[in-house]
């Protein structure tokens, strides 16, 4: 009936899946807008000056979501990027002009066409891939011990695709891989090892039933959480839930990968247990992002934060450096 | 539009015989056309810029040779030098490989050397390995020489096709030759389980599920 009232295509440019339900998205939509308007209002007193500042405030109004009109200047903000532009003496522009490394831009230059191919912001015109090619070739080549690295191309993408501007997802990208994330880019991928076996400790204490199921038909969690990590759940979930999870990775940091990651896995527990066999069990981490639960991002993020609902960055970093020497004595 | 031939539809409930399932993983260098072939194997479908695989991705397909079905679960991999860490997974207990380079790119193909090599000496003694010069529809920028691939493979045993997953040259066949080569009789194998394919019961939930990524 009302299917027609909606899209197929989101406000990011991302066809929406086979499966969507219009319906369901409408009633969401109905009561989400609302929400929007009135935090939008709310938003206007946050400002200090032109800037916004780490308060618990803006913590508490950044996990009920950044309206998207604010969204580049709070990331800019929370994430550290405005502060390392400002502090840096080097200028993105001239930045730009090194990429003399040809094994580099070649290997990126075969990934552009292959972001997001069905987007239509990136299929219909030639600016935003130029531009995704300029960010991540001036990243590479500006840190030598990431350089690029496959999933970057999703991120810088998004990145692109919500802030509109080049500079600033050069500096939003600067400030999640070298300040904010584990060292998952790097050449070893070490930190997505270790939090791989992270992710495996904490589901086995919180969802033992799951855990034990789980190795039981013989899923590696490589193989269902590697996007987690990499791409930060782009390319994985809806784009407005993906941005709900950036809203707070950026101020809060990796920890919320990992709420996301158990909600995910909570959210599911009927079908991961119903799952019999190895390519069940694939099959129903890969559409997870097709459950409305996970669509109706506003309700997501409220059960995020309660999955668990203290998770302490101190303890996280204990979890994770126990898991590091375990590695590095293999 | 070259399609799934018969040869490789699944099973429709009333298949007689055996049901062999196999482990397969797919390795090479970054954008030579691993998912390609893998989405042209299990749903005949091609897509000019495929997305990059991030991790590994799985599917399953079945094919029927004579009297037996064997299911495929496929592992395909990401390409890019610094997965490489992720890669044992896959292939550890895998009982087949599909080695892959782009005909228009040497250093492919030299990775894909270097592929077989790790396979030899890290994977299952008995892996059937299969090499797969892919884009064969773009011979005309062609920098590898079918004869120096097949010099190769004969040196060390493969199985070798130029494929084209654009256009679906070769793509079944390399994945029946493999199926033809695999060992089906039942045998006991060590630990670890390498070697054998696992026999399947019909009406086990393990072949009643095949191809339930296809969808």
């Amino acid at each position: 009936m009302a299917t027609s009232m909606y899209s197929k295509v989101d406000e990011y440019g991302f066809e929406r899946p086979e499966s969507f339900d219009y319906n369901l998205y409408g009633n969401f939509l109905s009561q989400y807008i609302g929400v929007l308007a009135k935090r939008a209002k709310r938003w206007g007193d946050l400002k200090h000056g032109d800037r916004y500042k780490k308060t618990t405030t803006l913590k508490r109004f950044v996990r009920k979501g950044i309206p998207s009109s604010e969204r580049e200047a709070v990331w800019m903000a929370i994430s550290g990027a405005e502060t390392m532009q400002r502090r840096s003496n080097l200028q993105y522009n001239s930045l730009k002009k090194y990429m003399e490394n040809k094994t580099i831009t070649e290997m990126i230059k075969i990934d552009i066409p292959r972001t997001f191919p069905e987007n239509i912001y990136f299929t219909n015109d030639n600016i935003l891939p130029q531009q995704l090619f300029n960010i991540l070739a001036t990243f590479a080549h500006h840190n030598n011990e990431v350089g690029y690295c496959q999933g970057l191309n999703y991120i810088a993408g998004l990145l692109l695709l919500v802030t509109k501007s080049e500079e600033s997802s050069f500096w939003l990208l600067k400030a999640l891989i070298e300040e904010i994330l584990p060292k998952y880019y790097i050449r070893s991928m070490s930190g997505l090892l270790i939090d791989l076996e992270v992710l495996d400790e904490f589901v086995k204490k919180n969802e033992p039933a799951i855990h034990r199921h789980i190795k039981g038909v013989g899923m590696p969690w490589a193989v269902a959480s590697t996007k987690w990590f990499i791409c930060l759940y782009a390319e994985v979930l809806p784009t407005e839930t993906v941005l709900r999870i950036w809203d707070c990775i950026f101020y809060e940091g990796s920890k919320v990968i990992f709420r996301v990651a158990l909600t995910l896995i909570k959210i599911h527990r009927q079908q991961i247990l119903e799952a019999k066999d190895l390519g069940e069990m694939v099959d129903c981490f890969r559409k997870m992002g097709q459950n409305f639960n996970v669509v109706n991002c506003h309700q997501f993020m409220i059960e995020v934060f309660k999955t668990p609902s203290s998770f302490p960055n101190r303890y996280l970093e204990k979890v994770r450096e126990k898991h590091s020497s375990i590695l590095s004595d293999k | 539009m070259a399609n799934r031939t018969s040869a490789a539809q699944r099973p429709n409930g009333s298949t007689q015989g055996k049901i062999c399932q196999f482990k397969l993983v797919l390795l090479g260098e970054s954008a030579v056309g691993k998912s390609s072939l893998v989405l042209r194997f299990v749903k005949g479908q091609f897509h000019e810029y495929q997305e990059s695989t991030i991790g590994a991705a799985f599917l399953t397909q079945t094919v029927c040779l004579d009297d037996t079905t064997v299911k495929f679960e496929i592992w395909d991999t990401a390409g890019q030098e610094r997965y490489h860490s992720l890669a044992p997974m896959y292939y550890r207990g895998a009982q087949a490989a599909i080695v892959v380079y782009d005909i228009t790119n040497q250093d492919t193909f030299g990775r894909a050397k270097t592929w077989v090599k790790e396979l030899q000496r890290q994977a299952s003694p008995n892996i059937v390995i299969a090499l797969a010069g892919n884009k064969q529809d773009l011979a005309n920028k062609r920098m590898v020489e079918y004869e120096e691939a097949q010099a190769h493979a004969d040196e060390n045993g493969l199985l070798f096709m130029e494929t084209s997953a654009k256009t679906a040259m070769n793509v079944n066949d390399i994945f029946l030759a493999i199926a033809k080569k695999l060992p089906k009789n039942e045998q006991t194998t060590g630990p670890g389980g390498s070697g054998q394919g696992r026999r399947l019961v019909e009406g086990d939930s393990g072949a009643k599920t095949a191809g339930n990524c296809c969808k």
